[in-house]
């Protein structure tokens, strides 16, 4: 089963990338969907977003990319989390299906 | 940052100092800058952080704004890169009228803003666990509102340390 690579982004990288990424981590495994999940401070990622499958972001990303991002608000605040979370849940699931067939 | 390594979540964990000289209640201010230029003064005067600390909150704040709607009402989780920061704390407001602050991740939205949680982290992966449990808070509508409509600087205190206290075991 292909394993869905995520990054998690904040600004600096000060802890709340971290909080949104656990949170994420967690929702997935009840599903259980088994992602790789990492954190990545805003100014690194144009470096490293071509590794990942998906971009979750607490603040805006400037990068220019084709790949699918979700904001990393609703998991901090709680608003608008449960339809994030089955937004990014499908998505995975999407991106799993279309890489299973790959092969 | 790096990557996260869940494999790291059994590090030693540090306090992350909540405290009765970190709060204040019911400030009245005008503008978000007042209130960062408070907070951090408190924090630099307790020997929280170094001199450049509140600064360098306010430069972040421009580029990285930290509003946050939560249900209850407006936060703000003000803070800047770690090499400012001595010992780990958060220094709590609650506001009497509410200030504006530009909203985390959405720069061109506003959000009004009464309850401010400044964060002073040293090492983020020594004070993940506390400090999640923290911002946990946004989401606790009941200990949020509390906190909102606390009359003393023991009372907030109190409610932070209880909420922290009713995640142990998450």
């Amino acid at each position: 089963m292909y394993k869905v690579k995520i990054v998690v982004v904040c600004g600096s990288g000060v802890a709340m990338a971290m909080h949104a990424a656990y949170k994420l981590r967690e929702y997935l495994e009840e599903e259980k969907l088994y992602v790789h999940i990492d954190g990545s401070g805003n100014n690194e990622l144009p470096g490293r977003i071509n590794a990942y499958d998906m971009v979750v972001s607490n603040s805006q990303v400037t990068v220019k990319t084709d790949k699918p991002i979700f904001s990393a608000i609703p998991l901090i605040t709680g608003v608008g989390e449960k339809e994030l979370v089955e937004k990014i849940i499908a998505k995975v699931r999407e991106i799993q299906e279309e890489k299973n067939s790959d092969k | 940052m790096g990557n996260i390594n869940f494999n790291d979540e059994n590090v030693n964990q540090d306090e992350l100092s909540i405290e009765e000289h970190l709060i204040l209640v019911k400030e009245k201010v005008t503008s978000r800058e007042e209130i960062i230029r408070k907070l951090g003064n408190m924090l630099f005067e307790n020997g929280y952080v170094k001199n450049t600390y509140t600064q360098a909150v306010l430069d972040r704040e421009i580029e990285y704004p930290t509003g946050l709607q939560a249900r209850v009402t407006g936060v703000a989780i003000p803070h800047t890169d770690t090499e400012h920061v001595l010992i780990p704390a958060v220094a709590i407001a609650t506001l009497e009228n509410p200030v504006i602050f530009n909203g985390m991740g959405m720069p061109d939205t506003e959000v009004e803003v009464d309850t401010i949680l400044m964060l002073a982290i040293h090492n983020p992966k020594s004070v993940v666990s506390i400090l999640r449990k923290v911002i946990f808070i946004l989401e606790d509508d009941e200990a949020l509102t509390k906190m909102r409509f606390a009359k003393t600087k023991l009372e907030i205190k109190n409610i932070m340390t209880n909420h922290i206290r009713s995640l142990a075991n998450k």
